[in-house]
């Protein structure tokens, strides 16, 4: 009951959250924990079930906001339409990187995903002339034309995105996808395509980071070559690690809170981003379970016990 | 042709040095470290702080750094690696943050503008006409040293048998009296101090800038892939192939898609021969 009350209180508070702080640079800070909450999931839902360590998320993230720039700047596509294509682009993206690392075992996934964004990013520099350089792809048009609007779908958005991945990820399939992270020998000996597996949940994965990604792009009217840099790509993996890694809804606490802090430490500069750094090492050696999933199944087990 | 073949020895000898100790560090503890990079910037920083800030002389600036470069590869190992050794993606985390970390610190300290190390020499070598730099000569001439160096060490002392010891059999290693925890250490400080080399002998040639780590661990991460990972002919062979066919195509097309070249690579590899050119352990 008192998750329930909790999670209905929590949604209740985002939901009226334009009431009460306006719809000015503390909404915009919301927006972007909305968007960061659906970035770290989509990274939780492959990563943290099998077990399989993305590095290189930025690259979804990118591929989705690059697409929804150029369709916007050239085409007559409706923002709104951009969404599902650049999801589809950076599922295709997962597919590409997926068949060839997702064969095998061992650290050649994180490694080939580190290396893959890292080259997106030099790609988005060497076709500076269609993808703009160090400045990015700018003049997007809006999504949605009001800040409260915006609020609204990029809030509708980590809802939608919350419940389809928790649904899969409680179901037979998500099942499926921590047994191959317990034991991946077992689950081939029964038959199981893991990698086929595996390579579904890259997809779905990349298809949620690349409407992100998109929706970000027409957040800041903008995709910038920082999108696939290997800080966002560990930040995504921050926030989940904070949240506690499996559990999907875990990684949104994670990622509200970082982001939170980030944009309250914003006045120190350049020191924030050593915050970043320090704050990981800090997580991985005292919380190695994470944050928020362990305080989450606290409550649960309470509410049993009573 | 023959700037190619020159150029290319020069890269393929700096690539080797850079990986070799990317694939040391696997081998003998099955760890990836993702600050392996930070070193070869650290290396080419503090040749300029020593050398520049310090006002020691070149010669003795580099070697300072390669040593300093190496205590921060046990450091490395001894605060972050080792307590974490059990999971792989907190070493994974840990090592990036470590990497991020120095990247920060070299922002904070040196600024985000490119630094200039002089040459160490001076001097202009042209060999069969083609303009080389004195610099890239000595690269390549120090880079074989000390590879010539790590091949003497790794099958001549006793320190060196355990490192591979420990890299074929951790277990058989311990159950003879080989500490590994001692060999780690000791596997990181040359790691460190290698990829460090690597920084300062192009330190002149190339920007030293405080994101110049990620490209090289990139690199010395594709060189390990295409020659199997741990194996250390492999890395060689594959430094090599890396090396000239970047320079191949550097001369061949614009500079600037050369990055594509180690991304072929790696694809390629994983996709034909996922343990690459030497790789033992089957990585299916």
């Amino acid at each position: 009951m008192a998750r329930i009350a909790l999670l209905v209180l929590l949604l209740a508070l985002l939901a009226s959250a334009p009431l009460w702080i306006g719809s000015g640079y503390a909404l915009s800070v919301l927006v972007l924990c909305n968007l960061w909450a659906v970035f770290a999931i989509s990274w939780d839902f492959m990563s943290g079930q099998t077990g399989r360590e993305n590095f290189g998320h930025g690259m979804f993230i990118g591929t989705g906001a690059y697409t929804a720039a150029l369709l916007n700047l050239h085409t007559v596509v409706s923002p709104a339409a951009c969404l599902p294509i650049a999801g589809v682009a950076a599922a295709a993206v997962a597919v590409v990187i997926g068949l060839p690392t997702l064969r095998l075992k061992g650290p050649y996934f994180a490694l080939a995903t580190l290396a893959a964004a890292a080259i997106l990013q030099r790609f988005t520099i060497i076709f500076w002339e269609q993808m703009g350089g160090e400045e990015g792809l700018s003049g997007l048009s809006s999504l949605v034309s009001s800040p409260v609007g915006f609020y609204y779908a990029s809030l509708a958005f980590l809802v939608l995105a919350t419940g389809a991945l928790v649904t899969l990820a409680a179901s037979p399939w998500g099942i499926l996808l921590r047994g191959i992270r317990g034991d991946e020998v077992a689950c081939d000996a029964a038959g199981i395509s893991t990698t086929r597996h595996k390579i579904g949940a890259l997809v779905v994965s990349a298809f949620v980071a690349g409407v992100g990604g998109a929706m970000y792009a027409f957040f800041q009217l903008q995709a910038g070559p920082y999108l696939l840099g290997v800080n966002t790509s560990l930040s995504v993996i921050i926030m989940s690690y904070v949240g506690g890694i499996g559990t999907v809804y875990g990684a949104i606490g994670g990622a509200f809170l970082l982001t939170g802090l980030g944009e309250g430490l914003r006045r120190f500069g350049e020191y924030r981003l050593l915050f970043n750094s320090v704050f990981l090492i800090f997580i991985v050696f005292f919380l190695p379970r994470g944050l928020f999933a362990p305080l989450w199944q606290r409550l649960r087990r309470r509410a049993e016990t009573a | 042709m023959l700037e190619i073949l020159l150029y290319g020895a020069v890269t393929s000898a700096v690539y080797a040095l850079l990986a070799i100790g990317f694939t040391l560090v696997f081998g003998v503890a099955r760890v990836l470290n993702l600050a392996h990079g930070s070193f070869y910037a650290l290396g080419a920083y503090l040749t300029f702080a020593f050398g520049t800030r310090l006002g020691l002389p070149l010669f003795a600036a580099g070697p300072c750094a390669v040593i300093a470069v190496a205590g921060f590869g046990v450091v490395v190992e001894r605060v972050f690696v080792r307590p974490l050794r059990r999971s792989p993606l907190a070493v994974l985390l840990i090592t990036l943050a470590v990497a991020l970390l120095v990247e920060q610190g070299l922002f904070l300290v040196f600024g985000s503008e490119v630094r200039n190390v002089p040459a160490f020499v001076a001097a202009n070598v042209s060999i069969a006409h083609v303009d080389l730099g004195g610099q890239r000569v000595l690269a390549f001439v120090v880079s074989l040293a000390l590879l010539a160096a790590l091949r003497t060490f790794l099958l001549g002392t006793r320190n060196g048998a355990a490192i591979l010891a420990v890299a074929q059999d951790p277990e058989g290693a311990q159950s003879v009296g080989i500490d590994p925890n001692r060999t780690f250490s000791l596997v990181m400080a040359l790691s460190a101090g290698l990829a460090a080399a690597a920084g300062v002998l192009v330190s002149p040639f190339l920007t030293v800038q405080p994101t110049m780590g990620l490209l090289p661990m990139i690199k010395a991460f594709s060189i390990v892939i295409l020659g199997g990972l741990g194996s250390i002919p492999g890395t060689l062979l594959a430094a090599l192939a890396l090396g000239y066919s970047e320079t191949a195509v550097a001369y061949l097309t614009s500079g600037s898609y050369t990055e594509l070249v180690s991304l072929v690579a790696i694809l390629l590899t994983l996709v034909l021969r996922p343990s690459g050119f030497l790789g033992a352990r089957a990585a299916m």
